[in-house]
């Protein structure tokens, strides 16, 4: 079983006999490679259909899921019991999924008022929001089909359907005011998407309060593997595209620029025209766009700089590779390059033959072939939420232009006889300093999203984060660094606790594109200082917990004079026996307040 | 038409997660404890889904037996032996 087998049943939202087949083998299989994530259900009407649904959606994504399903109809009760599963099992996401069914009242008159029902629903999600640390998915309602006062319904403004309407404004607005762990998930665009017919299961709602059809459950449960995925550090970084048929139509070296299709204003041109917008709006969100395709380079530079309709420039691109070689080194190589691991990439063609190399070389990339039917094709990026993130920080908008200026690095770098000659060249400075309230959201980020310069790959929330900030015994330092190119933004988190005497370094992470220049050892050097100084404390211990990505910093505590102690299960322990590391002072990094 | 009999056996393990040795011609609630209200739904959507026809209401809450889903079934016009 891979992570494509997977995708393509849950993709196709496969007959439910075939995907529990699938789901039960993967299980027998012992396939539990996955990174737990759990879900908790409140819930006031049967849901448990949902199950099999993000069981292949978590597959499909290398998450394995824990699924708690609350008592029907028990969701205040169990939110104010603290015994209930929701403080017991501590999950990563918590789904109060609400029917508006139990919050009417009796009777035949649709005489209720959406802020009534918004004053319960606020008072519930407070209540979970202040006594866990979990995400929490809030849904809309679906809103009535039919009428109740025929024609004139629209002009009586208590009318059930328009009192739904509101409500579900009010659920958005309040989602909007809440920090990120407030996730919406939007029941009523579903049905917009799929329609009634799809949506809505009126058979087993009756017989036994299970209202929804499987597109649906299909649609819902992706929607929180979304957030699992982001959660979980498994979102997409890097779309790597192809050129010819996949950026334009045609094929450049042969139909040459007037004759490749690219026209806005024309089929097939304005497909392609439309999917380069979706490639634009994820770069602006800070994912990295990349080429990978088989031209002659030039004629590539010629489309995106000379066609008047191709939105993608050179400019957008963190990375190339215009070649001739197979395309599975060519990733690879743009992973060394990007500093990135493979599975972070999604990679889009038009060729089966070259999908289906990727798929089998590389079989943690992410596929996406260019559809047949070409007016499918603009929604492919957005459909399946790849590169979703729980919030969009500063830093994400800037990511890419920090890439380039990291290439522009590169290239000085050849400029000069000795590294250290290069890195004094490049008026490095850092910033490091508890973190502040506007930082909270950027370094739960980092915690979720780092893999490779990462000594213990702890994640954590925002909510979490907020904590720690505030506890006396718990220090959380963030890292900016700065160079002559332009800002890297905040790239470092140290998270440490005290413990008598003791510090105890919980957390290190950082950003891999600011390694290979010594900021790692003047981060500690300085967040050490600020902790020696409010703390006291005269030791320091530390951990190193493998993983399969963070190989790299496997030596990095005895490389700053930490003593190894003892291992277990894999752990390294380590110790410092003095207040700060003694290291040869690092000249050419500046540290600003 | 022993095909569909082996769709059937195969449709019911699945949904149950149980051995197909285990789907016998007494096969029900009884004997295979994973059939509860809630996979019956599924067990319900997944045989209308593999042999394409719609259960009636008074059907769907009758078919509580491997014997008695294949009268069913019969009915629909799906042939076993």
């Amino acid at each position: 079983m891979s992570f494509n087998d997977a995708a393509s049943i849950a993709q196709k939202t496969a007959n439910l006999s075939e995907m529990l087949e699938f789901i039960n083998s993967a299980e027998l299989s012992g396939d539990s490679s996955g990174i737990p994530v759990a879900f908790n259900f409140l819930r006031n009407f049967t849901i448990e259909g949902i199950e099999p649904y993000i069981q292949c959606h978590c597959l499909s994504s290398g998450l394995k899921p824990k699924i708690i399903f609350g008592n029907y109809d028990m969701v205040h009760q169990e939110v104010l019991d603290r015994s209930s599963h929701l403080y017991s099992s501590s999950p990563d996401i918590i789904v109060p999924a609400l029917y508006l069914d139990t919050y009417l009242p009796e009777g035949w008159r649709g005489d209720w008022r959406a802020d009534d029902v918004m004053i319960s629903l606020t008072g519930l999600f407070a209540e979970i929001a202040q006594n866990t640390d979990a995400v929490i998915a809030v849904n809309t309602f679906v809103p009535p089909f039919y009428s109740d006062f025929g024609i004139s319904s629209v002009k009586d403004l208590s009318s059930c359907h328009n009192e739904v309407l509101k409500l579900n404004q009010l659920i958005r607005k309040h989602v909007l005011s809440k920090p990120a762990r407030f996730i919406l998930v939007d029941w009523e665009r579903f049905v917009r998407l799929l329609g009634a017919n799809e949506s809505m299961d009126y058979r087993f709602w009756y017989m036994s309060k299970a209202p929804f059809k499987k597109a649906f459950l299909d649609l819902y449960a992706l929607e929180l593997v979304k957030i699992a995925r982001a959660l979980k550090g498994k979102s997409k970084k890097c779309l790597i595209l192809d050129c010819d048929n996949t950026l334009w139509g045609g094929v450049i070296g042969e139909d040459g620029l007037q004759g490749i299709k690219l026209d806005r204003y024309s089929y097939p041109g304005n497909v392609f025209y439309e999917f380069q917008k979706g490639i634009l709006r994820l770069h602006e969100r800070g994912v990295l766009i990349a080429i990978c395709s088989k031209n002659n380079e030039q004629e590539v530079w010629d489309v995106l700089e000379g066609h008047t309709d191709c939105l993608l420039k050179r400019e957008h691109l963190a990375a190339w590779r215009v070649n001739w070689n197979d395309k599975a080194s060519n990733i690879r190589s743009l992973a060394a390059e990007l500093n990135l691991g493979i599975d972070s990439f999604v990679f889009v063609d038009d060729n089966p033959v070259e999908c289906g190399l990727i798929r089998d070389m590389l079989p943690e990339v992410t596929v996406l072939q260019v559809p047949e039917k070409l007016y499918t094709y603009p929604p492919l990026l957005n459909r399946d939420g790849l590169f979703d993130t729980l919030t969009l920080s500063p830093e994400d908008r800037q990511r890419s232009q920090m890439y380039r200026h990291e290439a522009s690095r590169k290239h000085e770098q050849a400029k000069f006889e000795t590294l250290d000659q290069y890195l004094a060249s490049l008026s490095l400075s850092i910033t490091v300093h508890p973190v502040k309230e506007d930082e909270v959201s950027r370094v739960a980020q980092l915690t979720q999203k780092t893999n490779q310069f990462n000594l213990t790959t702890r994640r954590y929330s925002e909510a979490k984060i907020s904590a720690l900030c505030s506890d006396p015994d718990w220090a959380v330092m963030s890292l900016s660094v700065r160079d002559k190119f332009g800002e890297s933004g905040l790239t470092g988190v140290l998270i440490a606790r005290k413990e008598g005497e003791a510090g105890i370094i919980d957390s290190l992470l950082m950003s891999c594109r600011i390694l290979g220049r010594n900021i790692e050892k003047a981060f500690v050097l300085e967040a050490f200082a600020i902790m020696v100084k409010s703390w006291g404390v005269k030791v320091w211990n530390a951990e190193f917990i493998p993983t399969h990505k963070n190989q790299q910093v496997a030596e990095f505590w005895p490389s700053i004079g930490f003593q190894k102690l003892d291992g277990r299960e894999g752990y390294t322990f380590y110790e410092l026996p003095f207040a700060v590391p003694v290291l040869e002072p690092i000249t050419y990094i500046a540290i600003e307040e | 038409m022993q095909q569909q009999e082996q769709k059937l056996k195969e449709v019911l393990s699945r949904i149950f997660n149980v051995n197909p040795d285990m789907i016998t011609e007494d096969a029900s609630p009884d004997t295979i404890e994973n059939w509860d209200s809630l996979r019956h739904m599924n067990l319900v959507l997944a045989l209308e889904e593999e042999f394409g026809v719609e259960f009636t209401d008074d059907q769907v809450v009758e078919i509580l037996s491997y014997k008695l889903i294949k009268i069913v079934l019969r009915e629909h016009g799906v042939e076993f032996i």
